[in-house]
């Protein structure tokens, strides 16, 4: 099930807005249980450092299975000011939460306007019945 | 028998104090150490390898060639590899001390019979592409793809052009693109339509006054000579950009059509596929280059020249790129090449494309009746089969059935490649084999068919081991003993 | 031809299940236009006997050094090759194998390979191996580029002048058309000066290349260097002698980021220069964006210890324009041989052959240069090759007087080093016996 509380990117990644007590959004980052599905047994994720900073679009990390690799898409734009370190060393265990302990990146919003562009539960689970036909 | 004590790993056999080598005494006045390196220089422990007994060594790797399949063993259609026979009387030859007892810096005057068979080699490299320059230096095909598309650049470079795109075929080889990226262009994947041919429109679109190289597979890799090739190669030429020939398909065409003919301006031959050499289990290869006059200049150096009946090592080349490898090339691997193109001469090179070609296409006949191949009744050298209705109607995979024909006593043929064939099992049964092997290969293709689903997603069954975790690989590497 | 394993009949049959009429009906898809109609211009065939007499008389037009004292080095070594190493290597399941795609019927490439990567880590220092590149000097270039990747500092890679010119050269070509510099730093005296290379790289620098023992066999001071280099946030490349490891400091003992060298040394023939074995081994930082195949270890379906090629992610296969390099196919037979020899040897061995080495080339040193007409040219200490002066103007007759005598004294350094023009470039191997270097020194007497 789509959470129906988080935004999503065409490219599959879910975001969680959250208002940063020192003013401001932060957006909390992960992939959807349908790309996970599509990825099949992940290997490997290479996470940016604290402080990089990201672009709406442009890719921050790579997430890879046996054989394949993705990008990972920031869906917004700003500055990363936490990674999910644990995700690296528990990556089999992705799947069973995807929207919780499974998040990748937190991001401090520097361009509000780029969640306007980001799709809801509906459009996104169109987006991907329209994919798998 | 099996034996799995001698296959446990080295350092598990090792045993302190053994030694494999008996080095001579020292002939010359000793002088201690201390005197000839600095302390700070030397290395206080002994180096941690294992200890061994020469028969310990000969039992653990005898024993462990027994657990791998091998074109001398078994029938190996491992598609777009051309894993033909290796003729044993080349392997003699190149073994000879005047051919492999050679020092890369020994004067001229001391390898001219190698010179000479070098130079003649340069020569039936271009007759056989129909491009008149050959540089033998690259030491493997994908090497050879980035030393031509080295030449490219330095060709648009001497001639104020710049043109920053390679264009490529999605059916490529990953060779193509990243050779190209490593050479310095931009890659730009040009889609292939449902036949396999290059998709003319849209190729139209790309292709432009920055488009330096389009690089082309053909016979491509579904195993089909291109159409259009004429009229592609037209539509390149006239924008300036040259066209590339990824050489990798060569076994189909010796002697009926070249390169050169058919208008690619370079390309690379993979001598150890076409000309046969040992695959030695990943390499060595060669790469050797063939291009259009025009690219001559550019070539690495050196190339092989004669001058008044003398060979010698031509490096007065102002306008060569330089080197791409140390020393000559991959010299073994070119004298096995030599000693097929002499074994064979014209008639039979154009023997072995013409039954490679039949071998293909008579597997395609039997094989067509019980799996889809998609791409036509016909095919080159090789052929590309599609099994998606076992997969869809009982969930067999391309691999479950590639794992099934190790247990039927073959190698798979090469599976999800190319990348843009929905399980593709790609075959390629080369000239060297019989029709009865191609027969009984069919047959337990079938076979393999009708079986049942559990049967196969547990296959293989009666190899050294079954399935490998390369999930569990890749998770967590181990890439040595010990961790 | 006997390798065409079907008869007439067989052919004819063949033809009426495809439904073709001929076997030129076959490349119907060939367009006529396109099609040579005529035949190759290639000399006759050869049967078997023909062509081993014909190979044979080329061979016979060569100077092996099978039967002559080679003197010859500069990165490719007469070292002796055990018998055991030919007899493994020419396994026809080792052998007339190829890279093994299907790990359950590979397991014998893959375990040798596995053990490869073992004996090279050990060998080095270094944390993890590949499973070989084609040869030393694609090697290090390899390593620059993984180096330029890894740092994403682009601007300039630090090469020293002591590293093999051929690498250096292969380098040149390979960066031709990026915004790399590349900076060489001097060896004026045999080797580079510290200060120099600290002078020399800059906060854009993304590594330091040295060779250790260098091109002309001397010891650089690869400790300092490294030092100084990951300092100013670098990394340190060096390319090493495999045989040197018998007695030198390891790579990783001295803090190089990436090793690399050629392993022809171990159980290689020279073959005129190829194929050859390129090693490269890395610290585990840097492990995913080594290029090359790895084979890793892993379990059966039935929990059995088994090995398969890994981490192909990295591959040109998968990742096609945004692989860690091009590089397809390895070296997998020389790796082979190289893990034979290294087996063999074991850490006696190794240290024995380093030992001969050292002797035999200082007593060489001492020998050629005691007549007062050759002269040491660098005073840095040396392992098993050295630089020595031919003194006033003889070179050319002590050629020719080699020559004559079947001798390969050395290598002439004029090509790559004009100021070394008079100079030769020695390597004493532990194949060389005393008889051999003292014949050498009355050639220069």
């Amino acid at each position: 099930m789509t959470p129906q509380n988080l935004l999503y990117a065409k490219t599959h990644e879910w975001v969680k807005i959250e208002s940063d007590p020192a003013g401001g959004k932060i957006a909390v980052v992960g992939i959807t249980a349908f790309a996970l599905e599509l990825l099949t047994d992940l290997v490997y994720v290479a996470l940016p450092e604290v402080g990089r900073k990201v672009e709406a679009g442009q890719s921050f990390g790579e997430i890879e299975s046996v054989k394949a690799v993705s990008d990972l898409n920031s869906p917004v734009t700003g500055e990363v000011v936490a990674v999910n370190a644990d995700l690296p060393g528990k990556l089999e265990s992705l799947p069973k939460d995807p929207y919780g302990k499974g998040w990748f990146i937190k991001v401090k919003i520097a361009d509000e306007s780029t969640i306007a562009q980001l799709l809801d539960a509906a459009a996104y689970d169109k987006q991907c019945s329209e994919e798998h036909g | 028998m099996r034996n799995t004590r001698s296959t446990q790993l080295l350092f598990e056999l090792s045993r302190p104090g053994c030694v494999g080598v008996d080095l001579p005494v020292c002939d010359v006045p000793e002088r201690p150490i201390s005197e000839l390196l600095p302390a700070g220089a030397i290395n206080p422990a002994p180096l941690p390898l294992p200890e061994l007994s020469e028969p310990d060594v000969v039992r653990h790797f005898v024993n462990l060639s027994t657990q791998n399949m091998s074109v001398d063993t078994h029938f190996y259609p491992l598609g777009s590899c051309t894993m033909k026979y290796n003729p044993k009387r080349n392997e003699r030859l190149a073994s000879l001390p005047g051919m492999v007892d050679l020092h890369p810096y020994q004067p001229e005057s001391a390898v001219q019979g190698l010179l000479e068979l070098l130079h003649e080699s340069q020569y039936f490299l271009a007759e056989i592409s129909g491009l008149p320059a050959v540089s033998l230096q690259p030491a493997a095909g994908a090497h050879g793809e980035m030393t031509a598309l080295l030449v490219a650049a330095a060709y648009f470079r001497d001639r104020g052009e710049k043109r920053t795109t390679v264009l490529i075929p999605d059916g490529a080889h990953g060779t193509n693109p990243a050779s190209a990226a490593m050479a310095g262009f931009d890659v730009q994947p040009i889609r292939c339509d449902e036949d396999g041919f290059v998709d003319l429109e849209e190729f139209a679109t790309h292709l432009n006054e920055r488009t330096a190289v389009f690089m082309i597979t053909n016979p491509n890799t579904l195993g089909i000579f291109e159409k259009n090739i004429k009229k592609i190669v037209e539509m390149v030429h006239a924008v300036g950009a040259l066209v590339y020939l990824d050489g990798a398909n060569m076994n189909a065409i010796l002697g009926i059509t070249r390169p050169g003919d058919f208008g690619a301006d370079l390309m690379h031959y993979n001598p150890h596929k076409t000309f046969s050499g040992p695959h030695g289990g990943g390499g060595p290869g060669a790469g050797p280059i063939a291009v259009a006059e025009k690219l001559a200049p550019y070539l690495p150096s050196p190339i092989v020249v004669k001058e008044n009946g003398v060979y010698r090592l031509d490096y007065d080349r102002p306008k060569s790129i330089g080197r791409v490898r140390s020393f000559f090339g991959n010299v073994g691997v070119l004298v096995r090449m030599y000693c097929y193109i002499r074994t064979h001469g014209a008639k039979g090179l154009r023997e072995v494309s013409e039954h490679a070609v039949l071998n293909a296409n008579y597997l395609l006949a039997k094989v067509k009746h019980f799996l889809e191949v998609p791409h036509g009744d016909r095919c080159m050298h090789e052929f590309v089969a599609s099994p998606v209705k076992l997969k869809n109607e009982k969930n067999i995979s391309t691999m479950d059935i590639a794992k099934r024909l190790l247990d039927y006593g073959y190698h798979a043929p090469t599976v999800y490649f190319p990348l843009i064939v929905k399980e593709a099992m790609m075959i390629e049964p080369t000239e060297t084999e019989s029709k009865a092997t191609l027969d009984a290969f069919a047959e337990a293709l079938f076979r393999i068919t009708g079986e049942s689903a559990d049967l196969l997603h547990d296959a293989p069954h009666t190899t050294p081991v079954s399935r490998a975790d390369e999930v569990l690989a890749a998770r967590k590497p181990v890439l040595k003993h010990g961790g | 031809m006997p390798y065409f394993p079907n008869t007439i009949d067989d052919q004819r049959e063949m033809l009426a299940t495809i439904g073709a009429k001929s076997l030129d009906e076959l490349f119907s898809m060939v367009p006529g236009e396109l099609r040579l109609n005529r035949d190759l211009c290639l000399p006759p065939a050869l049967g078997e006997m023909e062509l081993t007499a014909h190979i044979v008389e080329l061979a016979g037009k060569n100077v092996s050094a099978a039967c002559v004292p080679c003197f010859l080095g500069g990165g490719c070594y007469d070292h002796f090759i055990p018998a055991v190493v030919d007899v493994i290597a020419s396994r026809s399941e080792f052998y007339t194998a190829y890279t093994p795609y299907q790990a359950e019927a590979s397991q014998g490439t893959l375990q040798a390979m596995f053990e490869y990567q073992t004996l090279i880590a050990e060998l080095t220092g270094m944390d993890f191996s590949n499973a070989s590149m084609y040869d030393g000097g694609s090697a290090a270039v390899e390593a620059v580029l993984m180096a330029l990747h890894v740092g994403k500092r682009t601007g300039r890679v630090v090469v020293a002048q002591s590293v093999h010119p051929e690498y250096r050269q292969t380098l040149k070509t390979y960066l031709a058309n990026t915004d790399t510099e590349l900076l060489a730093v001097g060896a004026k005296d045999g080797s580079v000066a510290p200060a120099e290379v600290e002078a020399s790289v800059t906060d854009q620098t993304a590594c330091v290349l040295v060779q250790h023992p260098n091109f002309f066999g001397c010891l650089e001071e690869v400790e300092a260097l490294a030092e100084i280099t990951h300092k100013k946030g670098a990394m340190f490349i060096v390319v090493f002698d495999p045989i040197s490891l018998g007695l030198l400091k390891r790579p990783g003992d001295y803090g190089a980021d990436i090793a690399v060298a050629e392993g022809q040394s171990l159980g290689n023939p020279m073959a005129y220069g190829g194929p050859y074995l390129g090693i490269m081994a890395c610290r585990e930082p840097f492990l995913r964006r080594m290029p090359g195949r790895l084979v890793g270890q892993t379990a059966d379906r039935r929990g059995r210890r088994c090995w398969t090629l890994t981490l192909q992610t990295r591959e040109q296969h998968i990742r096609r324009e945004k692989a860690t390099s091009n590089i397809c196919t390895n070296q997998g037979l020389f790796a082979l041989r190289a893990a034979v020899y290294l087996s063999l040897m074991g850490p006696q061995g190794m240290r024995k052959v380093a030992e001969l080495c050292l002797q035999k080339s200082h007593y060489a040193l001492e020998r050629l240069t005691a007549c007062g007409k050759l002269e040491k040219v660098f005073e840095r200490p040396t392992f098993k090759e050295f630089v020595v002066r031919v003194k006033d103007g003889r070179m050319e007759k002590v050629l020719a007087a080699a020559a004559k005598q079947y001798l390969f004294p050395g290598v002439q350094l004029g090509k790559w080093y004009p100021e070394l023009a008079d100079c030769l470039l020695i390597a004493v191997t532990e194949k060389r016996t005393k008889a051999e270097i003292d014949r050498l020194a009355d050639i220069f007497g």
